[in-house]
């Protein structure tokens, strides 16, 4: 099994009154409430951050995409994961993802996966997030009633451009584009692994069945919840008459190790908290707009992890209202968290067990780790970081990699014929 | 009510919702962003008022399929010219709602004919920055219902499940609403305006225009800015204790001045 160091990056100094204050992390948060200074130490950090997971070995450090938020600071994955990509020579760079309709044209995608896959000699992966409602509805003004067709559309067009050996006319619904011709071509051929993002979505789960492409769940909800997702794509593969590779599927999880459980329990209290309870602080109204979700998803009754999020937080704000005068009720607790799964917590073997057990149950090759979360600092950050590398790592590594192939990882260029790190200067 | 009917009618590669009611002179109504929910007090108010209502659902909205193939303002455009025709109401006068309101406008600029007298009920289609439409995406179905209409109890039909229904067209019933509210979405996010203040001056039907005092999507403001940029304005009304689907709250007084407007 692959774990990924993925990065939320998000902003770590909001008020502690914040959830009482304050409507939304997402889309409407006060624009004073965002310092440059602390943005450009916590920018810096987080690459240390990232680039200290690859030096203790992650098979591969992962980024994302949102807009207008504290919950994470890239509105661009790719420019960070080319800050990444001459300073980890050796891991991989997982951009979980790219949302492609909200490039235009999604082209751009397909170049600056190419540009990157480039650089680093073909350690790229590509992750095609339909993008959360705040993102992409919200903050962008797509219109939810076409995203999906246009997002499709867009991965269609990034898949002929990479794979195609002519130039071509694309003729699409909502690009026309009357040469298409990528340069640079990409490494990996025919082009980097695809992995799709997904929170829930039944046609998702179809659609990467179909087209065998990585479905990824990346729950905030940890694996107990996630179950039932990940058991309706392995279904959906089931019936397509694929083998169901655990390569094909991934998941995220929060991970809170340390010597000792007490000591756990004591370091991981606090980042916890402020994630679940701050960068989780989501207005429900942006969560479900109308049109967001297929038919099939409402007829099903899937609920989505932002959606859940958001009708959770918005849940307890009007509680909090509700009792004003009279004490705030809690957000979720610490216990909550780790009694439900969210956060895996406990020494290397407790942490080493869990993961065992969520890989096995839920069928899942690829774990995306969470060993910073909400607003950890980076001591804390680093000693999580290495105790997973060295402990957890070591335990839960050769899972299913002797039964089966990784179809979906990097394929990169043998060394020597591979330059991706500065060269040294010459006096 | 009197004479109550659905009726489906092949439309494209889907199928046209359409409801109507009512003996006399014909009308249609021309719906928002609650569709065409059943049986509602305004079609009732309207046809106890002698008309005969006739009322087609656009693409997407309640007992209509989805709308595929429209991309933007003039695919559906040419889809309501197209939908007024199939169900035999092009030329008649017509009460148009909301986004419904918005359509015929656009309709009645490039095709004269469409309709005769307009009723047009909180148009959408304007945007003054200063006064700035709502947003009637960004909040909860609960808070949404309370955008739509004053009494929220009007919207009843649109919004509340019938006690007697089984489960599974409970679910139907929640796809519907569901993609009823995406249509809508579909139509006017995100903001609401797509130069239709530089066509107005084409549209030649005499107009009256009906807008609800405590409309919390579009401010009551807009009624006035209407009533400027339309050529042929023959009175405006501000209802009271009604919201954006002032045919919802106050029915009998919007079919009242529906019948004095149209008759």
């Amino acid at each position: 099994m692959k774990s990924i160091f993925f990065h939320l990056m998000p902003y770590p100094e909001l008020p502690p009154d914040f959830p009482e204050e304050h409507r939304s992390v997402w889309v409407d948060i006060d624009p004073a409430l965002y310092d440059p200074e602390v943005g450009n130490r916590t920018y810096n950090e987080y690459l240390d951050e990232l680039e200290f997971a690859a030096d203790c070995g992650f098979d591969a450090v992962g980024v994302n995409e949102h807009h207008s938020n504290g919950y994470g600071l890239m509105p661009s994955p790719n420019i960070i994961a080319a800050a990444l990509s001459r300073n980890c020579p050796d891991t991989n760079i997982v951009v979980l993802g790219d949302s492609v309709a909200l490039y235009n044209p999604p082209l751009r995608v397909a170049e600056e996966i190419a540009m990157l896959d480039g650089i680093t000699g073909g350690r790229m992966v590509a992750g095609f997030p339909v993008g959360s409602p705040m993102d992409t509805i919200f903050a962008y003004g797509q219109n939810p009633a076409t995203l999906r067709e246009r997002y499709h559309e867009g991965v269609d067009l990034i898949r002929q451009a990479w794979t195609r050996d002519e130039v071509f006319s694309f003729n699409g619904k909502y690009n026309k584009l009357r040469y298409v011709n990528v340069w640079p071509r990409p490494v990996q051929q025919p082009h980097p692994p695809i992995w799709i993002p997904g929170g829930g979505s039944v046609d998702t789960w179809d659609w990467c069945a179909r087209e065998d492409l990585v479905y990824c769940y990346l729950s905030y909800f940890g694996y107990k919840a996630g179950l039932k997702t990940m058991q309706g794509f392995w279904k959906k593969v089931q019936e397509t008459g694929k083998e169901a590779n655990p390569f094909q599927g991934g998941f995220a999880q929060f991970i809170a190790v340390a010597d000792t459980e007490k000591e756990a329990w004591d370091l991981y209290r606090e980042p916890a908290e402020y994630f679940f309870n701050t960068c989780l602080h989501v207005y429900a109204g942006f969560a479900d707009p109308p049109g967001y979700k297929t038919p099939n998803t409402v007829r099903a009754g899937v609920e989505g992890m932002v959606e859940r999020a958001a009708r959770e937080a918005t849940a307890r704000s009007e509680a909090r209202k509700s009792t004003r005068g009279g004490g705030f009720p809690k957000g979720l607790s610490f216990e909550e968290m780790v009694e439900k799964g969210y956060v895996i917590l406990g020494n290397p073997t407790q942490v080493a067990e869990q993961v065992h057990e969520l890989a096995t149950t839920m069928h899942i090759g690829h774990l995306m780790t969470f060993c910073h979360f909400g607003n950890m600092n980076k001591d804390l950050v680093r000693y999580n970081t290495e105790m997973y590398a060295t402990k957890v790592m070591p335990e839960v590594s050769s899972l299913f990699e002797d039964e089966y192939e990784d179809l979906w990882w990097p394929k990169p260029l043998a060394q020597p014929a591979r330059r991706d790190v500065p060269e040294a200067s010459v006096s | 009510m009197s004479g109550y009917a659905t009726e489906t009618l092949a439309f494209r590669e889907g199928h046209l919702g359409l409801v109507s009611c009512g003996e006399g002179a014909r009308v249609t109504y021309l719906h928002g962003m609650l569709g065409n929910p059943g049986e509602h007090a305004f079609l009732k108010a309207l046809a106890n008022d002698g008309w005969r209502v006739v009322a087609p659902s656009l693409p997407g909205f309640t007992g209509s399929s989805e709308p595929s193939g429209l991309r933007n303002l003039h695919d559906w455009v040419v889809a309501a010219s197209e939908l007024i025709d199939l169900a035999g109401v092009t030329g008649l006068p017509v009460v148009a709602s909301s986004v419904g309101a918005m359509i015929a406008l656009e309709l009645a600029a490039i095709r004269p004919e469409a309709f005769g007298a307009m009723v047009l009920i909180a148009p959408f289609g304007l945007w003054d920055p200063e006064d700035p439409v709502a947003d009637p995406f960004a909040t909860t179905l609960t808070n949404q219902r309370r955008m739509l209409t004053a009494d929220p109890t009007a919207s009843a039909s649109f919004f509340d499940d019938a006690e007697e229904m089984p489960a599974d067209l409970l679910v139907e019933h929640g796809v519907d609403r569901y993609l009823t509210r995406t249509a809508s979405a579909q139509l006017i996010w995100p903001i609401p305006e797509f130069g239709i203040s530089d066509r107005l001056h084409l549209v030649k039907n005499p107009v009256t225009l009906v807008h609800g005092a405590k409309d919390e999507i579009i401010p009551a403001s807009y009624l006035g800015k209407w009533a400027q940029l339309l050529p042929n304005v023959i009175g405006a009304h501000l209802i009271e204790e009604a919201g954006h689907h002032a045919e919802f709250d106050r029915p009998e007084d919007v079919a009242a001045i529906a019948k004095s407007a149209l008759s």
